[in-house]
């Protein structure tokens, strides 16, 4: 067992630990007591004890926008983008098991493209997207993450599946399993939390993205929450109070969803992270 | 695997790769010949567009920006991730909560994070000049992100504070550091500090090449802390070359410049990878050691 | 079980190979049907139907839409970021998406809109009878190589709108008639803890381009200021140096601040003035009564005449180019139904807004108006001349760098003259 006496180090660390978590929280705390203030309040007395606390900022914005369409945007073009990229990462990082020519070629192209900064290409996407008709289209907006993602979500589901014993592999194609059969059932069981990371990584960077759904976005018809926090300030009338109700109601649902499957997403990623 | 099937196995990450990474390269290239508007007519100008990019200062601040967001990682970010996976690693009491609680900014949008410090910085409803006052510092309260000498600084700050992802990673290999290691270390009298410096450090350094990689492609690409919190000002302080190539692209409308910076992006990312390959290599020869 | 790889692999394929395989669709053509058979047109605004003109607006069109219903029915989209909404537009017409019916800001250095080739000509529609409703000289200067692709619609003048409690408490009775005064008046704000001007450096940076063309006017004289030509000139360098002295005189989050920060310190009471069109007042409600709208200062050396405006660029309506006939027609119906005498009274008295296509002073109704809206229509059909916001005529690029010299400029990084040298080098 280790030291768990109280040594002054400890204190400092404690303390330490602390304050760090503090700098990193206060700020949200700040956010979601003003998110129940009036905007006058929020102008006049910013920093006082506050004396009126209300939901109504919440029920104007409920109100005024179809933030649950956002919602729902947001959650489809996650989705979508996640099995898009997933399933095509996964299928090509198992096919890259098996020996071939262009193999090393194949996967130099994807590890390369881990590092082209994808902003750089703000307007062929834009008018590959509007020719193929998926302008203002969540679909639209869905592919691009999940070609964006790729080499990520590649790397990582390949870097798990590398340390998949290869006897494993030609053990079941001995015992007569297809490639397909070998796929289902040994090496995609096996590269699950490889997986799971790819998809956390995948779920977090779509929800969060705000520029390409910005330039791709035209109605509400495929606004995600995003694009819909930035028009609250940049709109006519500048009621921080209601962007304040809007911030946390579009920071909710990820936390809550981290609330629940905190073991999921943390164990699944310090499972699958870093491998090599 | 058959030739047939393996092509089947492969297409949709080549599909996707193809679109979305090499076509828009060769899309870029081309069109950085030319001078174009969106709408009308291209027309074909050499290396106009290259001469002006980069005689243009606005670009070198961008770039300098850039590169200073980057440094931030090396030397803030991912330091400060390793101290306090170190920390949390000695398992204090209460180090689960502790993780739990550091990796939440992370999934938070960096929308709502970016407009969020937004209003921290205000100067005059915003959180610190409102806690300095009312702590008797009035004198150092200050237009964060109104004056160019704090801005970049301003704008950095919320990134080089959240370091949730990259903790996770560094404690991810940390995991796998074998126990016997720390003991025969610890029976042989090292302190913590000294644990932590000879037995893990060493041992780390995939993580940090993986932290290296993922945090400098994050810098390269940031966009939402200078568009939300400051627009890239004032007077270009805090530009960067996202910034840039929406603002050549959508606010000048002069689409052909916008390529060249974006060329000028991609260029950098590769200087990014030459960086991270040589690291690695660097790692195997200690490795063949 | 390969059956089920096989079919993820197809969709995932399938999805995929929307991109590569439909290219050759173009949005701008084809007339889309609603499910009675009525012709589609989706159009693109900017106006928020949380605002008054929003509001108004609206009603319009669904008014429209019941009269003629099963034949034609409008669609609306809006984005109210409107330095945002202008980039989509130019991006959409540059994609072939153009959206049916659409406003954006008139620029005559900036003609690539029309010149795309994706506008309706109206030319063959408008006849006498339609041309007499635009004000003088409005519809010509929107007819671009022979071609009218833009109606007249909303053309408003920028005024100083102030807050007389402010002033007041500031010891100031009457608004001042010159610079020289208002500077004065904004050293004596200041000291009774009162921030003058709303100013805003982001998006257009338009209040402080508002105040800096009032500036650049009283110096130049409008006359010389509407022959435009070359920008650098000695009288913009003053006017630059008089815009950088008012700069003392503004908030603290001026400097990266946008349209709604700026106006809604105004209208928060935090600010003494404002400049900005008739679409303020419907944001003014809590404070109207303290709210008056003062006649531009001069130099007082007669340069301008007594009573003169800034109005903001013409924001014409336009329409995406169809081959077919009767979409043009259901295209031209709703123009001539927008820029109607009803329709103007109305989007005037509900939506606090100045058009081009002509309102009828005489009306009873038009007369009655009292409040500020009656004070700005009274100051905008007085005045005796106007010229347009000068960032209006600035080509897209110099309008760009705008922000980032502003700031400079505020921020001591660049003087006046420099400002000025840098615009115009921006501007060619």
């Amino acid at each position: 067992m280790r030291n768990k006496k109280v040594t002054p180090a400890r204190v400092v660390m404690y303390a330490a630990l602390v304050i760090v978590l503090i700098f990193m929280l206060v700020p949200f705390i700040w956010l979601v007591i003003s998110s129940f203030r009036p905007n006058v309040d929020l102008f006049n007395e910013p920093f006082s004890v506050p004396k009126h606390l209300s939901f109504d900022n919440y029920t104007a914005v409920m109100e005024s926008h179809p933030m649950l369409l956002y919602f729902a945007n947001s959650v489809a073009v996650a989705a979508i983008a996640t099995v898009v990229s997933i399933a095509a990462a996964t299928l090509a990082a198992y096919a890259m098991m098996h020996r071939f020519m262009t193999r090393k070629m194949l996967t130099a192209v994807f590890s390369m493209c881990l590092f082209i900064p994808t902003n750089a290409f703000m307007v062929p996407y834009y008018v590959m997207i509007s020719k193929a008709g998926l302008y203002d289209n969540i679909l639209g907006i869905a592919l691009v993450y999940a070609g964006v993602n790729l080499p990520m979500s590649f790397m990582v589901i390949k870097g798990y599946m590398d340390t998949i014993p290869l006897e494993l592999l030609e053990s079941a194609q001995i015992d007569g399993a297809t490639n397909g059969q070998a796929f289902r059932r040994i090496i995609l069981p096996v590269s699950k939390p490889g997986i799971v990371t790819a998809c956390v990584f995948l779920v977090i960077n779509s929800w969060n993205e705000l520029l390409f759904a910005n330039l791709l976005n035209q109605s509400d018809s495929s606004r995600t929450i995003q694009v819909a926090i930035r028009s609250f300030l940049t709109t006519f009338d500048a009621n921080y109070a209601y962007a304040f109700a809007a911030m946390v109601i579009s920071i909710l649902p990820t936390i809550i969803i981290y609330a629940l499957l905190t073991d999921k997403i943390i164990g699944g990623m310090t499972a699958g992270a870093v491998k090599g | 695997m058959k030739r047939r099937e393996r092509i089947l196995y492969l297409l949709p990450a080549c599909i996707l790769i193809t679109a979305f990474f090499l076509f828009p390269l060769c899309y870029l290239i081309y069109v950085s010949f030319f001078e174009w508007n969106g709408l009308g007519p291209m027309v074909y100008v050499g290396l106009e567009n290259f001469k002006a990019v980069f005689e243009d200062p606005e670009f070198h601040m961008a770039v300098k920006n850039t590169v200073i967001w980057m440094c931030a990682a090396l030397i803030v970010h991912i330091p400060f991730g390793l101290v306090l996976a170190l920390m949390l690693n000695r398992k204090p009491r209460g180090w689960k909560f502790f993780r739990v609680m550091y990796f939440i900014p992370n999934v938070i949008s960096t929308t709502a994070v970016a407009f969020l410090w937004y209003f921290i910085y205000h100067v005059d409803v915003g959180l610190i000049n409102n806690v300095l006052n009312a702590v008797g510092l009035e004198s150092l309260a200050h237009p964060w992100l109104n004056d160019p000498d704090s801005a970049l600084i301003a704008n950095m700050v919320p990134f080089m504070l959240y370091v949730g992802l990259t903790m996770i990673i560094f404690m991810t290999q940390l995991a796998t550091v074998p126990r016997e290691l720390y003991e025969a270390a610890v029976v042989d009298g090292a302190t913590s500090v000294q644990v932590d410096l000879k037995v893990y450090l060493p041992l780390m350094k995939p993580a940090i090449i993986t932290n290296i990689m993922l945090n400098l492609a994050f810098c390269l690409r940031t966009f939402e802390y200078p568009f939300l919190m400051t627009g890239g000002g004032p007077a270009n302080a805090t530009t960067n070359l996202s910034l840039y190539i929406y603002k050549e692209m959508t606010g000048a409308n002069r689409y052909g410049r916008s390529m060249v910076a974006g060329l000028a992006t991609v260029a950098l990312g590769m200087v990014v990878m030459i960086f991270v390959i040589l690291l690695q290599r660097e790692r195997r020869k200690e490795r063949a050691k | 079980m390969k059956k089920r790889i096989l079919s993820i692999l197809l969709t995932a394929a399938l999805t995929t190979g929307m991109l590569a395989g439909c290219g050759g669709q173009s949005g701008g053509n084809e007339t889309e049907r609603s499910d009675s058979g009525a012709i589609v047109l989706d159009m693109y605004h900017s106006w928020s139907t949380d605002t008054e003109r929003g509001a108004a607006l609206d009603k319009l069109i669904q008014q429209f839409n019941e009269e003629n219903e099963g034949e034609i029915e409008v669609k609306v989209t809006i984005n109210p970021d409107f330095p945002a909404y202008q980039e989509k537009v130019k991006t959409m017409i540059s994609t072939d998406t153009t959206p049916d019916i659409f406003h954006y800001n008139f620029n005559p250095n900036d003609l690539s809109r029309q010149e795309s080739g994706k506008l309706m000509d109206f030319t063959e529609y408008m006849d006498d009878e339609w041309r007499a409703r635009f004000g003088e000289g409005d519809l010509e200067n929107l007819t671009i190589n022979g071609e009218i692709t833009s109606i007249p619609f909303e053309k408003a003048g920028a005024v100083i709108y102030y807050n007389k409690d402010l002033f007041a408490q500031a010891g100031i009775n009457e608004f001042p008639t010159t610079w020289d005064g208002l500077l004065d008046a904004c050293e004596k704000l200041e000291a009774a803890g009162i921030t003058p001007f709303s100013l805003y450096t982001a998006d257009d940076a338009w209040y402080t381009c508002n105040l800096f063309t009032y500036l650049a006017a009283s110096y130049a004289g409008i006359d010389t200021l509407n022959k435009g030509g070359d920008i650098n000139t000695p009288e913009m360098k003053q006017a630059a140096e008089m815009l950088r002295e008012f700069w003392n005189y503004t908030t603290g989050d001026a400097i990266g601040a946008n349209y709604s920060v700026a106006s809604n310190n105004f209208a928060s009471g935090k600010t003494a003035m404002a400049i900005d069109g008739p679409w303020l007042i419907g944001t003014l409600s809590e404070v109207e009564d303290q709210i008056g709208i003062a006649k531009a200062p001069s130099f007082g050396d007669g340069k301008v005449p007594e009573n003169y405006v800034v109005t903001d660029a013409q924001t014409p309506w336009a329409a995406a180019a169809t081959d077919d006939k009767e979409k043009e027609e259901a295209i031209v119906k709703f123009m001539k139904f927008i820029t109607s005498e009803e329709s103007v009274k109305q989007l005037t008295l509900d939506g606090a807004v100045f058009l081009s296509p002509k309102l009828d002073l005489e009306d009873p109704d038009v007369q009655a108006t009292g409040g500020l809206l009656g004070e700005y229509l009274a100051l905008n059909s007085s005045a005796e001349d106007s010229t347009i916001n000068i960032q209006r005529n600035l080509s897209t690029a110099a309008n760009s760098a705008l922000p980032s010299l502003l700031e400079s400029l505020a921020l001591d990084n660049i003087t006046p003259d420099e400002f000025v040298e840098q615009l115009a080098a921006e501007n060619e």
